[in-house]
């Protein structure tokens, strides 16, 4: 009896043994946390890496308020594997306290460098080594009623002439010029700053501006700001005049532009879901346009300005920076799959900065969506790009800028006095060694 | 009240003023309720009246998508937790400055440190409270906002139930210590039973202001399944800015506990509000 | 056990213990701490450095901080007349009817125990543009006030004071109230008998007796005007363009949206400096003897 009591314990003993040896290392990964995309992406992608393979286990944590929890969890040194974080300035506070691990060593195993887009890379480097990834990215575009256009005969405009006069006859018409409104956000008037200086000034001389070669206050950078201040005070461009605009939230002014209240929106990339599905309620179609170029010292042709939205990252204190590494390169190998992905998140989640060629596309795939992704791909990795603030901005100097510019509006600073502040808070930022990494031009 | 012939003949003027002023607080409060069980179409056409289709699914909505039921548990539990902290150490201090030594230096001390808490503005010490709570793992918990409501209401609360105390007739303390009571026993054979009243207009009051609190609760609880009802209701109506049927609806589901305490115990209510005001 | 520890004196110092520490942990210390951060440039989780008086100086440049003062003066002065007055006279005339008190009570008394969030809210969607009274306007053709006022520099202000005087007056009638009701009644009657108007019983009776109240009532005010944030954060956020801003709002988003902890303690020492001065000042007037 005993002998067999003993042969059959040193057999649990063994299993038990051989199995924690050979299982799985697990990763655990905090995500930013978003009710409609998160059961999609824990299927589509946590999931499914899980499926194909035993090395690793993948945990998806889905954190709402992510970037308040994972301050204290990677300061107590433990904390999860991976962590998702809001952007490059969050990353660059981060990597200074250590807390961050260099990812270089997995991407030069990897290849990550020729996987993702040029900016994209460039954008997570911080001393030379890569510490994040970006996960989504966004720019700035316009879509206008197709339906609405053919009918008056007009032409998407080219330049500032053309947006101008072309402005006066939709107004002409009792309609807004654009819908918008910062009712749902306040930090919307970024948006607008952001694409008045990379549409007039040009990326050019806002990335000259972003590395301290060039001063804020010069003239391409007020006069913009003039223009942007012209066209919404004066003329009423987004959604009629400002106070409409500070009343209007997301559902408002979306609603505006499906009912013809007015012509254009001019939004993000994110757009694209809610005015394919407003639009498919009305029987107009609907088109998207890079933002026109205003001033022709902005380049000639438009330019699209990044926005990463989100990044990942390895906890320094992570015991599986392998495994993370593992998840990290399953996720930027699989151009199809990525693109599937985020096509059921509605392209406005998880659309990795990969290049994308149209091989890799779903033929199912709304042809202005395809249009867009390929054309982005294609400008952005030539050099066509421009510079989102909210991106680039170091922390003060991003709040000032939208927070501020609601003082430009009401008229009680000019345009100069406005970036003249701006700059001090830039030579602040620059003296405090709060900057964002900008990726070389 | 004196009813002479000249009042008689002005009352119609005074219920007129009366009546108005009435209703610029009903007709509002009307315009939730009315859009609380109005259908999100119908809010274009008819913006303030009364709705054409009622929709009671709204506050099912409200309840559902909100988590409500997590959230009310989040609001209850501070307060219950807060009423437990605070009045334990509220009266503790109460029964001291009232029957232990009601005419000691205790009573300067501590009146005159409690006076200066009181004139403290919020936002002298939130920013190094919170610090502080982030060192020590309070931040995003509700124990720690606890914590900080018991403080924050202790003192209205000391001084309320003081004053009730200090009417408490001294025989019968005498007579328990005679009887062998030690100091403890006295308060809670004695004192606590006796003044159940002033415990039941404090814990209304200190309800009311941990319900309805804003401030501390946006700062101090981050996480969504944390949140009480202030700040989830915050949150909620920027997500769901444009579905007013529900975001009315679940404000007066907010404002629904309180409005029924309030309408059984309304003269505690007023009673403790003024004679805090009053004593502070 | 000597006796000293266990005498009554002792036990009633250990009563007192859990409030005073509690308080003491949580609202002193941080004060004490805040007076001391505002003299460095910290911002969370950085080094701390000493940089004296430096964020003084930086206040007193503060433009926008400027503003926010000025707005809490103008808060403060319109909370000291507009709920005022208007509750004087509704309490005044609420003692003077015999029907519906309990009712009248109730109606002015509800906005006060609803939370500042309700209370925003539903005045919120009553100025809407599109969906509120100013959707009626623009229907009705008259335009200029379909705007929200929330969304206009000049009367934002003003806006915000409005939704809390709604909820703050209901409770300065039931103070009143409370007050007036002590008022002997003989002296009305007498009063009758001498044939006075009701303005004049109002004036020379009734203001008189409830002037501790009514100064409490004023000193009350003044104090908690000093912190009012909630309203002004759900409704505006100290916009636009910093035409509503007030000094706890201001405090707020330098601590929490840009981080600078040393600044924004700057500005709650102002704070307290602020509301100490003035407490200080009724306990000096009380102390000289007048009644307050």
């Amino acid at each position: 009896m005993n002998k067999i009591l003993n042969i059959f314990l040193t057999f649990i003993l063994t299993a038990f043994f051989a199995t924690s040896t050979f299982a799985a290392t697990k990763v655990v990964w905090w995500m930013e946390s978003s009710a409609d995309t998160d059961p999609t992406v824990q299927e589509m992608m946590c999931d499914a890496f899980n499926a194909e393979q035993d090395e690793v286990e993948l945990e998806c944590v889905f954190k709402e308020d992510i970037n308040d929890t994972i301050r204290p969890a990677l300061l107590s040194g433990s904390g999860p594997d991976m962590f998702d974080t809001p952007g490059a300035s969050y990353i660059k506070i981060y990597q200074d306290a250590g807390l961050v691990k260099s990812m270089q060593e997995y991407a030069d195993q990897y290849g990550w460098q020729d996987k993702l887009l040029g900016w994209a890379y460039n954008s997570g480097v911080f001393d030379g080594e890569l510490y994040s990834i970006p996960k989504n990215y966004e720019t700035m575009i316009y879509f206008y009623n197709k339906t609405l256009f053919e009918e008056n005969g007009w032409s998407t405009p080219n330049n500032l002439e053309e947006v101008e006069s072309l402005a006066a006859k939709i107004k002409a018409k009792g309609m807004n010029v654009y819908a918008y409104g910062s009712a749902g956000w306040q930090p919307t008037h970024e948006h607008l700053v952001g694409n008045y200086f990379n549409t007039y000034a040009g990326p050019d001389n806002v990335y000259k501006a972003l590395i301290g070669e060039k001063k804020w206050t010069d003239p391409e950078f007020v006069e913009a700001i003039e223009l942007l201040r012209k066209h919404m005070v004066d003329e009423g461009y987004w959604s009629g005049d400002l106070e409409t605009y500070y009343s209007l939230d997301w559902d408002d002014f979306n609603n505006e532009f499906a009912t013809r209240g007015s012509a254009m929106l001019m939004i993000g990339t994110w757009g694209f879901n809610v005015t394919a599905t407003n639009f498919g309620e009305t029987s107009d179609d609907w088109d998207w346009n890079p933002l026109p170029i205003l001033n022709s010292q902005a380049g000639s042709a438009p330019n699209y300005q990044l926005a990463t939205g989100g990044t990942m990252s390895i906890n320094a204190a992570s015991k599986n920076a392998d495994g993370a590494a593992k998840v990290i390169d399953w996720i930027l190998s699989d151009k199809e799959r990525a693109l599937k992905v985020t096509g059921s998140l509605g392209y406005g989640a998880w659309l990795l900065p990969l290049k994308y060629t149209d091989a890799d596309f779903d033929p199912n795939i709304d042809p202005r969506q395809k249009r867009f992704l390929t054309e982005f791909a294609e400008a952005s990795d030539s050099g066509n790009y421009g510079y989102t603030t909210w991106t680039f901005y170091p922390n003060d100097p991003g709040v000032h800028i939208w927070k501020d510019m609601e003082v430009v509006w009401a008229g009680d600073i000019t345009p100069l006095e406005f970036m003249e502040e701006s700059q001090r808070l830039w030579d602040q930022a620059r003296a405090d060694d709060a900057l964002v990494p900008v990726g070389k031009r | 009240m004196a009813t002479a012939r000249f009042r008689q003949r002005s009352s119609y003027i005074n219920h007129a003023i009366l009546i108005f002023m009435a209703l610029t607080i009903i007709l509002p409060l009307l315009v939730l309720a009315f859009n609380s069980i109005k259908p999100s179409s119908e809010f274009g056409a008819n913006p303030l009246g009364f709705p054409n289709e009622i929709r009671l699914m709204n506050y099912y909505d409200a309840w559902v998508n909100g988590n409500y039921t997590q959230i009310f548990m989040n609001s209850l539990t501070l307060v219950i937790g807060t009423l437990i902290l605070n009045l334990t150490v509220s009266g503790l201090a109460a029964f001291s400055l009232a029957v232990l030594n009601p005419r000691g230096i205790q009573t300067i001390v501590v009146g005159l440190y409690l006076l200066v808490g009181i004139s403290i503005p919020a936002q002298l010490f939130i920013l190094p409270l919170f610090l502080m709570w982030k060192s020590l793992y309070l931040l995003d918990t509700r124990i720690g906002l606890i914590i900080i409501y018991s403080a924050l209401n202790a003192p209205f609360a000391t001084f309320l139930i003081r004053s009730y105390m200090l009417q408490l007739p001294t025989e019968l303390f005498e007579a328990a210590k005679l009887d062998g009571a030690s100091v403890m026993q006295l308060f809670t054979r004695v004192a606590l039973p006796l003044s159940w009243p002033v415990f039941l207009t404090t814990a209304l009051i200190v309800s009311l202001t941990v319900w309805n609190e804003f401030l501390f609760a946006i700062t101090f609880i981050i996480t969504d399944e944390y949140k009480p009802i202030s700040s989830i209701l915050f949150t909620f109506q920027s997500r769901f800015a444009n579905d007013y049927g529900l975001v009315s609806a679940a404000s007066i589901l907010m404002a629904a506990p309180i409005a029924i305490l309030f309408m059984f115990f309304q003269r505690r209510f007023i009673a403790g509000l003024t004679s805090g005001a009053t004593k502070g | 056990m000597p006796k000293f520890l266990t005498s009554i004196n002792a036990i009633s110092w250990y009563f007192l213990f859990p409030v005073i520490f509690i308080h003491f942990f949580v609202v002193m210390f941080p004060s004490v701490l805040s007076l001391l951060l505002c003299l460095t440039d910290w911002n969370g989780f950085g080094r701390i450095n000493y940089v004296g008086l430096e964020n003084f100086q930086e206040l007193f440049r503060d433009r926008v901080f400027k503003k926010a003062v000025k707005h809490n003066i103008i808060w403060t002065v319109m909370f000291l007349t507009i709920p005022v007055i208007v509750a004087l006279i509704i309490a005044y005339l609420l003692t003077g009817i015999k029907r519906g008190q309990l009712f009248y009570r109730l109606v002015y008394f509800f906005p006060y125990i609803l939370a500042s969030i309700v209370n925003c809210l539903i005045w919120r969607y009553i100025f809407h543009p599109r969906h509120g009274l100013g959707g009626w306007f623009e229907n009705q053709g008259i335009d200029f006030l379909a705007k929200s006022p929330f969304a206009m520099k000049e009367t934002a202000l003003y806006a915000v004071a409005w939704v809390d005087m709604w909820h703050f007056w209901g409770f300065l009638v039931i103070i009143y109230l409370t007050g007036m009701y002590q008022v002997d009644d003989s002296l009305y009657e007498a009063a009758d008998i001498e044939g006075a108007t009701k303005f004049q019983k109002f004036r020379y009776i009734t203001l008189p007796m409830i002037r501790p109240i009514f100064v409490l009532s004023l000193i009350i005010i003044i104090i908690w005007s000093v912190p009012t944030f909630d309203y002004v954060y759900i409704l505006t956020m100290g916009g636009p363009a910093y035409s509503s801003e007030v000094v706890a709002n201001h405090l707020y988003s330098q601590a929490f949206q840009r981080m600078n902890v040393g600044y924004a303690s700057t500005i709650g020492v102002m704070m307290f400096f602020y509301v100490a001065i003035i407490v200080g000042f009724f306990a000096i007037l009380r102390r000289m003897g007048w009644e307050v």
